[in-house]
């Protein structure tokens, strides 16, 4: 009986030393620099700002709760998302990110939210009703980088108080979301970089990418739900040479694609 | 008085002419004047007085001598009198409905029984007759107001026409001067006076009735788009009910469609009061607008008129061209999605080279950008130039925009935009042209800072910016809305443009928001800002001003556009008039005037009435025809206007006419005394009040109609000369005892 406490006690000991030496290694593959310029431009007032939602998380311990919150990839993937947005669009958009939160009614003025670790947060019941009656006034939710049954479950407990009488469906090929610039009809699953190098893509038990949504009631997605992917990884990382292009692409076209949407439907 | 100081009655002056009965030379009494002027002169400039006294002594002295030259030459009258029993009077009695309140036909026969028709006959033959929509004659005096119309030009050009037959010597009119068949017209008027016959008016009722309440008229449009916001113009009158309320209110489809309480005017003010109401689905409405009856008034049936509106079965297309991804064409998509009236067909510049489309009915449509044919272009009914640069189209679609507006009669509305008005070069482009406002010839005219609205003066009564129903809460939701995200300036209004909302920086002065012109056949409007999307983000989910807003202002775009054929009538009702004109005007593909074209209409009516109505080209109008039709008939009618160029066919419109009868009767019933005095005094006649006819057989002599002789009157011995003489002789002495003058 000792024994098998015993064995029980390193064999934890020793997935946390892996754990924190496979972070770390990744760390020094993609590292994490403390400092981001603000770009010259930043107080340009402009048509479209990124917004990024903050949120309260759930109340959690260990390794999974420390891993998710609304501040991951921030500001890079914002900033360099937003690099491509300007490139490649005719959306005259803000250099950087804006933060918002469900507290304050700021986030009517940011009809298009992101989204980040969805499967982390924690929306009072106040504050699920505010998300909605954001998306009822015409605003858009896109949430990403949370995986697997368990993060679904959290996430879904949070948007049900807002949105509960909403089925969540997932978005055909045909979907204008999917074309309104880019044609995405064929996808892959974009991985966080906690995947490389890449030769699996999912997270938890999160094999397959779903693109799924909340419409409202004239069949318009609302709350367009990036669930098993990671965008915000390519985004951050589309300078990293350790990270594949294919998956960047996707990730800037579907934000791309997502966000014109939002500005049309 | 007037007979015992002139000797004759007042007509005799008026209708007589002066002459002098001695004989003399003329010349010989004006030389004589200058000649007592320049005797008197002399005698009293020389006389020791101050000069003013003097004159005013001389000028006495000279007016006296003037005086008795003038009666030396024996002045007299010239008049022409009617021979006795030679000539007949027509007496002609209004006997319609309006005669009947205030017991105003019980006194005209009173009037005409107790002395006054046998005075007329010891003088003349009388004839009766009964006037209503045509002239009847009668033996006796109507004693009911029985006939549904009043027609006095008919009447009185019906009397009159009797003198090609008999000596008419004048007509005596009694009546309210309620006219409701269309009024006397210059013609009528004209006709009456050629035929020399006095025309002697006997008014009866009040000029203003003691406590009612009147619709006296209600201006809507008669055509429009389903489930559109329309307004009715509503023209109160009211007497005996200062400062009380009363509820406006429109009926269709049998249910209340609006109402609300209105404040009614001073007693015999006009108030126009605006009531708006939805117009529902398609087909042909009749509404009923007017004001719930308020107990004790005189006139229980004019509270209410009836109008037609055709509320038509098509949803205008409007194409929206965008230059870059904005939030504002978002909430403007999903405003007109809201709409089942509107179809939205939209361009979006997503990427330098890309363009996504919306609305469209399939792949081809505008698959090659915005439009650059006529064909193309001209299939809409609206357009919407958002944030996009003036260069972005080629001088043929600059000029199909022009086109659109000018030939077409499309409606175009310019946003604002960091790309659009002045910023975007449109001020130095041909379209500036027909811009309701006058563009600053500079660039930075679009700032992305906040800014508050408010309605214009303008803006109070537009149905565009009617987000409320009452006027009053409509200016303060308008100061409630949410500031917009950005302004654009564009420069003042055009002459001739509506700026109907202002907009105001935090620090700077107002700018026009939303200004509106008519331009050729169309119309364009200018709202300046992409910001509008925040009164929708910014305030509850069920809240519709945006929505509201946006739906008008759209349906404002393209609800007057006419397509290939359009069809008009002079009015919506035809109260107790059968003839019903029509104008069509017709236009051929490319929108030009078809002035070759076959057009026809199609009169369906009440009771299975089905005709065929040919119109003909109007003369020196290219285009334009137009038909005459009889509507014998009170009801609904329907027209559908089809137009042919040889087998091809144009297009076809449809209207709706109302003809009703005896309705405009209870209308206007107070004493038009105005009319009468005007009728009278238009043919040598004169109006009288019932008290004051006693002399009236008499001054009716006094006539050139008919059978008449010219007799002389002297007036030279008329005590007033006399009286004139004494005067100034008393005058002057008066004077000089005051003055010591000898």
């Amino acid at each position: 009986m000792r024994l098998r406490r015993l064995l029980t006690v390193v064999g934890l000991g020793l997935l946390l030393v892996c754990s924190l030496m496979g972070q770390r290694w990744i760390r020094d593959i993609f590292p994490e620099s403390d400092y981001i310029p603000t770009p010259p431009d930043a107080n340009e007032k402009t048509e479209f700002y990124f917004a990024r939602l903050r949120y309260r998380n759930v109340q959690a311990s260990g390794m999974w709760a420390m891993r998710g919150q609304w501040t991951v990839d921030y500001p890079k993937a914002d900033r360099q998302f937003l690099q491509g947005l300007r490139r490649l669009s005719r959306i005259h958009a803000n250099s950087v990110e804006h933060i918002v939160d469900l507290v304050s009614d700021d986030i009517f003025n940011y009809p298009f939210v992101y989204v980040v670790e969805a499967g982390h947060w924690d929306l009072p019941d106040a504050q699920a009703k505010k998300l909605r009656e954001f998306t009822d006034r015409g605003g858009f939710l896109m949430t990403d980088d949370f995986h697997g049954t368990f993060e679904w479950d959290v996430f879904t407990a949070s948007l049900n108080k807002g949105f509960g009488d909403r089925p969540i469906v997932d978005i055909e090929n045909s979907d204008p979301i999917f074309h309104v610039l880019y044609d995405l009809e064929d996808r892959i699953q974009v991985p966080g970089i906690v995947n490389y190098p890449f030769t699996k893509t999912y997270e938890y038990d999160g094999y397959e990418p779903k693109w799924r949504a909340v419409r409202d009631d004239k069949g318009r997605i609302v709350v367009a739900i990036c669930h098993n992917m990671d965008q915000g990884d390519a985004w951050e990382w589309a300078d990293s040479p350790h990270y594949p292009e294919k998956y960047t692409s996707q990730a800037y076209r579907t934000g791309l694609n997502y966000i014109i949407y939002s500005m049309t439907h | 008085m007037f007979e015992f100081l002139f000797k004759y009655p007042w007509p005799v002056y008026r209708k007589g002419t002066l002459v002098l009965l001695s004989g003399w030379p003329v010349w010989l009494l004006g030389l004589l004047a200058l000649a007592a002027a320049v005797l008197v002169a002399l005698l009293f400039l020389r006389k020791p007085v101050p000069k003013t006294r003097a004159v005013v002594l001389a000028g006495i002295q000279w007016v006296g001598l003037l005086v008795l030259l003038i009666l030396l030459w024996q002045p007299a009258l010239s008049v022409s009198m009617l021979k006795p029993q030679q000539n007949v009077v027509a007496v002609v009695v209004d006997a319609s409905t309006s005669m009947a309140l205030e017991g105003r036909i019980g006194q005209a026969k009173g009037l005409l029984d107790s002395g006054l028709l046998e005075q007329l006959k010891k003088r003349f033959p009388v004839r009766l007759y009964r006037a209503g929509r045509t002239l009847e004659r009668v033996e006796t005096v109507p004693a009911q107001a029985d006939q549904p119309v009043t027609n006095l030009g008919e009447a009185l050009k019906g009397a009159t026409a009797e003198s090609a037959t008999l000596p008419i010597g004048a007509v005596v009119l009694l009546s309210d001067g309620a006219d409701n068949a269309g009024g006397l017209d210059s013609d009528t008027m004209a006709t009456l006076r050629r035929s020399r016959i006095p025309v002697h008016a006997v008014g009866f009722g009040s000029e203003q009735l003691a406590r009612d309440i009147e619709v006296s008229d209600v201006q809507i449009v008669p055509r429009s788009l389903p489930d559109a916001r329309l307004s009715a113009t509503v023209t109160l009158r009211q007497s005996g009910f200062a400062g009380k309320v009363a509820k406006l209110s429109v009926h269709g489809d049998g249910k209340v469609l609006a109402s609300r309480v209105v404040k009614l005017p001073e007693d015999g003010q006009t108030a126009r009061e605006v009531i708006s109401f939805q117009s529902g689905v398609a087909g042909a409405k009749s509404l009923k607008v007017g004001v719930d009856l308020l107990e004790g008034e005189t006139n229980r049936d004019n509270n209410v008129l009836t109008r037609l509106v055709n509320v038509e079965d098509r949803k205008p297309r409007i194409l929206y061209i965008e230059g870059e991804p904005r939030w504002e064409m978002k909430f403007i998509r999903r405003a007109a999605e809201l709409d089942r009236s509107l179809q939205l067909a939209s361009i979006l510049r997503t990427t330098q080279n890309k363009l996504y489309r919306q609305g469209t009915t399939d792949g081809k449509e505008l698959e090659h950008g915005f439009p650059d044919t006529v064909d193309e272009l001209f299939k809409y009914q609206g357009l919407v130039i958002g944030n996009v640069e003036a260069s972005y189209f080629n001088p043929v679609q600059q000029g199909l925009i022009k086109e659109f507006v000018d030939r077409r009669g499309g409606g175009v509305l310019f946003l604002g935009g960091r790309a659009a008005l002045s910023d975007g070069g449109w001020n130095k482009s041909e379209v500036a042209e027909i811009m309701p406002v006058m563009l600053p010839d500079r660039k930075s005219t679009f700032h992305r800072d906040p800014a508050t609205v408010e309605l214009a003066v303008a803006g109070r009564d537009s149905l565009i910016t009617r987000i409320e129903e009452d006027p009053e809460k409509n200016i303060s939701r308008w100061k409630a809305l949410p500031y917009l995200a950005d302004y654009q300036e564009t420069g003042p209004a055009k002459p001739g443009a509506l700026v109907l909302a202002e907009l105001s920086p935090t620090s700077k002065g107002k700018f026009p928001l939303l200004t509106t012109q008519n331009f050729g056949r169309g119309r364009v409007g200018v709202f300046a800002t992409g910001g509008s999307w925040r009164w929708q983000m910014l305030q509850d989910s069920k809240d519709m001003s945006h929505e509201v807003f946006w739906q008008q202002l759209l349906r404002w775009l393209v609800s007057s556009t006419s397509e290939h054929v359009s069809a008009v009538t002079d009015k919506a009702v035809y109260s107790d008039e059968t003839r019903v004109p029509f104008h069509v005007e017709v236009r051929d593909q490319n929108y030009l005037p078809a002035s070759d074209a076959t057009v026809e209409g199609h009169v369906l009516g009440p009771g299975g009435v089905a005709d065929l109505v040919p119109m003909r080209p109007v003369t020196g109008q290219p285009g334009v025809y137009a038909g005459e039709w009889k509507a014998d008939n009170a009801g609904s009618y329907l027209m559908e206007v089809i137009a042919k160029q040889g087998e091809k066919e144009l297009g076809r419109d449809v209207l709706t006419f109302q003809r009703e009868d005896g309705v405009a009767e209870h209308f206007r019933t107070e004493q038009n005394r105005e009319l009468l005095e005007r009728i009278a005094q238009q043919t040598g006649g004169r109006y009288y009040k019932p008290s004051d006819t006693g002399r009236l057989p008499e001054e009716i002599e006094y006539s050139d109609a008919g059978i008449s002789v010219k007799e002389t009157r002297d007036i030279w011995n008329a005590p007033a000369a006399f009286l004139l003489f004494a005067a100034l002789k008393a005058g002057e002495w008066f004077l000089r005892r005051r003055w010591g003058a000898v």
